[in-house]
Protein backbone atom coordinates (compact mmCIF):
# COMPACT_ATOMS: atom_id res chain seq x y z
CA UNK A 1 0.00 0.00 0.00
CA UNK A 2 1.52 3.32 -1.00
CA UNK A 3 -1.38 5.69 -0.31
CA UNK A 4 -3.78 6.15 2.58
CA UNK A 5 -6.87 8.36 2.52
CA UNK A 6 -8.13 9.60 5.86
CA UNK A 7 -11.11 11.74 6.74
CA UNK A 8 -11.27 13.38 10.15
CA UNK A 9 -13.63 15.96 11.58
CA UNK A 10 -12.66 19.22 13.26
CA UNK A 11 -13.03 17.88 16.79
CA UNK A 12 -10.37 17.04 19.33
CA UNK A 13 -8.82 13.63 19.68
CA UNK A 14 -8.61 12.80 15.97
CA UNK A 15 -4.95 13.40 15.32
CA UNK A 16 -3.68 10.27 17.05
CA UNK A 17 -5.39 8.22 14.32
CA UNK A 18 -3.62 10.20 11.59
CA UNK A 19 -0.26 9.78 13.35
CA UNK A 20 -0.88 6.03 13.67
CA UNK A 21 -1.65 5.64 9.96
CA UNK A 22 1.42 7.67 9.00
CA UNK A 23 3.51 5.40 11.23
CA UNK A 24 2.07 2.38 9.44
CA UNK A 25 2.84 3.81 6.00
CA UNK A 26 6.35 4.67 7.17
CA UNK A 27 6.94 1.16 8.51
CA UNK A 28 5.72 -0.47 5.29
CA UNK A 29 8.14 1.62 3.26
CA UNK A 30 10.98 1.43 5.76
CA UNK A 31 11.20 5.20 5.99
CA UNK A 32 13.94 6.63 8.20
CA UNK A 33 12.73 7.79 11.66
CA UNK A 34 13.95 11.30 10.85
CA UNK A 35 11.81 11.51 7.69
CA UNK A 36 8.78 10.17 9.52
CA UNK A 37 9.31 12.51 12.50
CA UNK A 38 9.48 15.58 10.25
CA UNK A 39 6.22 14.64 8.53
CA UNK A 40 4.53 13.80 11.85
CA UNK A 41 5.44 17.23 13.20
CA UNK A 42 4.34 19.05 10.03
CA UNK A 43 1.01 17.20 9.98
CA UNK A 44 0.43 17.89 13.67
CA UNK A 45 1.05 21.61 13.10
CA UNK A 46 -1.14 21.86 9.99
CA UNK A 47 -4.07 19.85 11.38
CA UNK A 48 -3.98 21.65 14.73
CA UNK A 49 -4.09 24.97 12.91
CA UNK A 50 -7.10 23.87 10.88
CA UNK A 51 -9.09 22.48 13.81
CA UNK A 52 -8.23 25.49 16.03
CA UNK A 53 -8.57 28.39 13.61
CA UNK A 54 -10.13 27.50 10.25
CA UNK A 55 -13.78 27.48 11.25
CA UNK A 56 -15.96 30.34 12.37
CA UNK A 57 -19.13 28.30 12.91
CA UNK A 58 -19.85 25.50 15.38
CA UNK A 59 -20.65 22.92 12.70
CA UNK A 60 -18.75 19.73 12.11
CA UNK A 61 -16.38 19.91 9.16
CA UNK A 62 -14.49 17.20 7.35
CA UNK A 63 -10.77 17.39 6.73
CA UNK A 64 -9.34 15.08 4.08
CA UNK A 65 -5.80 13.82 4.24
CA UNK A 66 -3.99 11.73 1.67
CA UNK A 67 -0.67 10.24 2.68
CA UNK A 68 1.45 8.66 0.01
CA UNK A 69 4.90 7.46 -0.82
CA UNK A 70 6.02 8.41 -4.31
CA UNK A 71 9.49 8.13 -5.84
CA UNK A 72 11.75 9.20 -2.98
CA UNK A 73 9.06 11.50 -1.62
CA UNK A 74 6.71 11.18 1.33
CA UNK A 75 3.72 13.38 0.56
CA UNK A 76 0.72 14.59 2.51
CA UNK A 77 -2.18 16.43 0.87
CA UNK A 78 -4.55 18.16 3.28
CA UNK A 79 -7.88 19.61 2.17
CA UNK A 80 -10.32 21.56 4.30
CA UNK A 81 -13.31 23.83 3.74
CA UNK A 82 -12.29 26.37 6.36
CA UNK A 83 -11.40 30.03 5.98
CA UNK A 84 -8.75 30.71 3.32
CA UNK A 85 -5.35 30.27 4.92
CA UNK A 86 -2.05 30.24 3.09
CA UNK A 87 0.71 29.22 5.51
CA UNK A 88 3.31 30.32 2.97
CA UNK A 89 2.12 33.90 3.34
CA UNK A 90 2.84 34.04 7.09
CA UNK A 91 6.09 35.84 7.94
CA UNK A 92 8.74 33.80 9.79
CA UNK A 93 8.68 34.43 13.55
CA UNK A 94 11.35 36.56 15.20
CA UNK A 95 13.01 33.80 17.21
CA UNK A 96 15.34 36.28 18.95
CA UNK A 97 12.56 37.90 21.00
CA UNK A 98 12.81 37.26 24.76
CA UNK A 99 10.55 34.67 26.40
CA UNK A 100 8.16 37.13 27.99
CA UNK A 101 7.33 38.79 24.68
CA UNK A 102 7.19 35.66 22.59
CA UNK A 103 4.14 34.22 20.97
CA UNK A 104 4.47 30.57 20.07
CA UNK A 105 1.90 31.25 17.36
CA UNK A 106 4.09 31.40 14.28
CA UNK A 107 6.43 28.62 15.34
CA UNK A 108 4.25 25.76 14.09
CA UNK A 109 4.13 27.13 10.55
CA UNK A 110 7.85 27.86 10.76
CA UNK A 111 8.44 24.19 11.64
CA UNK A 112 6.35 23.07 8.66
CA UNK A 113 8.26 25.25 6.21
CA UNK A 114 11.67 24.37 7.68
CA UNK A 115 11.17 20.61 8.00
CA UNK A 116 9.50 20.01 4.62
CA UNK A 117 11.35 20.10 1.32
CA UNK A 118 8.31 21.49 -0.48
CA UNK A 119 5.09 23.15 0.65
CA UNK A 120 2.44 24.16 -1.89
CA UNK A 121 -0.86 25.88 -1.25
CA UNK A 122 -3.86 26.57 -3.41
CA UNK A 123 -7.42 27.64 -2.85
CA UNK A 124 -9.82 25.89 -5.17
CA UNK A 125 -13.44 26.92 -4.84
CA UNK A 126 -14.23 26.90 -1.14
CA UNK A 127 -11.36 24.61 -0.20
CA UNK A 128 -7.81 24.99 1.05
CA UNK A 129 -5.40 22.46 -0.37
CA UNK A 130 -1.97 22.11 1.15
CA UNK A 131 0.70 19.75 -0.16
CA UNK A 132 3.64 18.78 2.05
CA UNK A 133 6.59 16.91 0.60
CA UNK A 134 9.54 15.34 2.35
CA UNK A 135 12.25 13.79 0.20
CA UNK A 136 14.19 10.73 1.29
CA UNK A 137 16.97 8.54 -0.05
CA UNK A 138 16.34 4.89 -0.72
CA UNK B 1 4.38 9.38 25.15
CA UNK B 2 5.34 7.82 28.48
CA UNK B 3 6.20 9.85 31.57
CA UNK B 4 8.31 8.49 34.37
CA UNK B 5 8.81 10.43 37.53
CA UNK B 6 11.27 9.88 40.34
CA UNK B 7 12.72 11.86 43.21
CA UNK B 8 16.47 12.22 43.35
CA UNK B 9 17.44 14.11 46.47
CA UNK B 10 15.17 17.11 46.44
CA UNK B 11 14.76 17.11 42.68
CA UNK B 12 11.73 15.76 40.83
CA UNK B 13 13.01 14.11 37.67
CA UNK B 14 10.44 13.70 34.89
CA UNK B 15 11.57 11.55 31.99
CA UNK B 16 9.65 11.86 28.73
CA UNK B 17 9.75 8.96 26.31
CA UNK B 18 8.23 9.03 22.84
CA UNK B 19 6.57 12.03 21.25
CA UNK B 20 5.18 15.32 22.44
CA UNK B 21 2.55 16.48 19.97
CA UNK B 22 -0.91 18.03 20.17
CA UNK B 23 -2.32 14.68 21.34
CA UNK B 24 0.14 14.05 24.17
CA UNK B 25 1.06 17.62 25.21
CA UNK B 26 -1.92 18.03 27.60
CA UNK B 27 -0.79 15.03 29.69
CA UNK B 28 2.71 16.49 29.97
CA UNK B 29 1.19 19.84 30.92
CA UNK B 30 -0.87 18.23 33.67
CA UNK B 31 2.17 16.40 35.03
CA UNK B 32 4.37 19.52 35.04
CA UNK B 33 1.61 21.59 36.61
CA UNK B 34 1.31 18.98 39.38
CA UNK B 35 5.08 18.93 39.89
CA UNK B 36 5.29 22.72 39.96
CA UNK B 37 2.23 23.35 42.12
CA UNK B 38 4.24 23.86 45.31
CA UNK B 39 6.50 26.93 45.48
CA UNK B 40 10.29 26.70 45.31
CA UNK B 41 10.46 23.17 43.92
CA UNK B 42 13.13 21.78 41.63
CA UNK B 43 12.14 19.88 38.52
CA UNK B 44 14.43 18.26 35.98
CA UNK B 45 12.89 17.31 32.65
CA UNK B 46 14.91 14.54 30.99
CA UNK B 47 14.32 14.61 27.21
CA UNK B 48 17.00 12.10 26.22
CA UNK B 49 14.36 9.54 25.16
CA UNK B 50 12.11 12.03 23.41
CA UNK B 51 11.63 11.39 19.68
CA UNK B 52 10.27 14.80 18.74
CA UNK B 53 8.26 17.73 20.01
CA UNK B 54 5.81 19.88 18.06
CA UNK B 55 4.82 23.49 18.80
CA UNK B 56 1.98 22.24 21.03
CA UNK B 57 4.68 20.76 23.26
CA UNK B 58 6.78 23.92 23.26
CA UNK B 59 3.72 25.87 24.33
CA UNK B 60 3.45 23.58 27.38
CA UNK B 61 7.16 23.86 28.19
CA UNK B 62 7.11 27.68 27.96
CA UNK B 63 4.09 27.79 30.22
CA UNK B 64 5.82 25.50 32.75
CA UNK B 65 8.97 27.67 32.66
CA UNK B 66 6.87 30.77 33.30
CA UNK B 67 5.07 29.06 36.21
CA UNK B 68 8.38 27.95 37.70
CA UNK B 69 9.77 31.49 37.44
CA UNK B 70 6.75 32.98 39.13
CA UNK B 71 6.82 30.44 41.98
CA UNK B 72 10.55 30.76 42.61
CA UNK B 73 11.01 27.19 41.38
CA UNK B 74 13.62 25.78 39.05
CA UNK B 75 12.88 23.94 35.84
CA UNK B 76 15.95 22.45 34.16
CA UNK B 77 16.05 20.45 30.92
CA UNK B 78 18.59 17.75 30.03
CA UNK B 79 19.16 15.28 27.20
CA UNK B 80 18.29 17.79 24.47
CA UNK B 81 20.02 16.23 21.46
CA UNK B 82 19.57 15.13 17.86
CA UNK B 83 16.16 15.86 16.32
CA UNK B 84 14.88 17.39 19.55
CA UNK B 85 17.80 19.81 19.72
CA UNK B 86 17.20 20.74 16.05
CA UNK B 87 13.60 21.64 16.91
CA UNK B 88 14.63 23.72 19.95
CA UNK B 89 17.10 25.52 17.69
CA UNK B 90 14.61 26.04 14.84
CA UNK B 91 12.07 27.58 17.18
CA UNK B 92 14.66 29.74 18.93
CA UNK B 93 13.95 27.99 22.24
CA UNK B 94 17.49 27.00 23.25
CA UNK B 95 18.09 30.27 25.10
CA UNK B 96 14.69 30.31 26.77
CA UNK B 97 15.35 27.32 29.04
CA UNK B 98 18.07 26.21 31.39
CA UNK B 99 19.51 23.29 29.44
CA UNK B 100 22.30 21.01 30.62
CA UNK B 101 23.85 17.89 29.10
CA UNK B 102 23.28 14.91 31.34
CA UNK B 103 20.84 13.94 34.06
CA UNK B 104 23.60 14.18 36.71
CA UNK B 105 24.46 17.71 35.60
CA UNK B 106 20.76 18.48 35.65
CA UNK B 107 20.31 17.27 39.21
CA UNK B 108 23.30 19.38 40.24
CA UNK B 109 21.95 22.40 38.34
CA UNK B 110 18.42 22.05 39.67
CA UNK B 111 19.50 21.31 43.24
Amino acid sequence: MSAIDITIVNQGGQLARVAGLLDRLGAEHHLAPEVLADMQIALDEVLTNITDYAYTDQAEHEIHIRLQVLDNVLEAVIEDDGAPFNPLAIPAPDVSTPLRERRVGGVGIHFVRSLMDEVAYDRAGERNRLVLRKRFKT
Amino acid sequence: MDLREEKVGGVTVVEVKGRIDSTTAPALGARLTASLVAPKVRVLLDLSRLEYISSAGFRILLLAAKRADEAGSRLVLCGVSGKVRQLFDLGGFLDLFTIVGSRDEGIAAAG
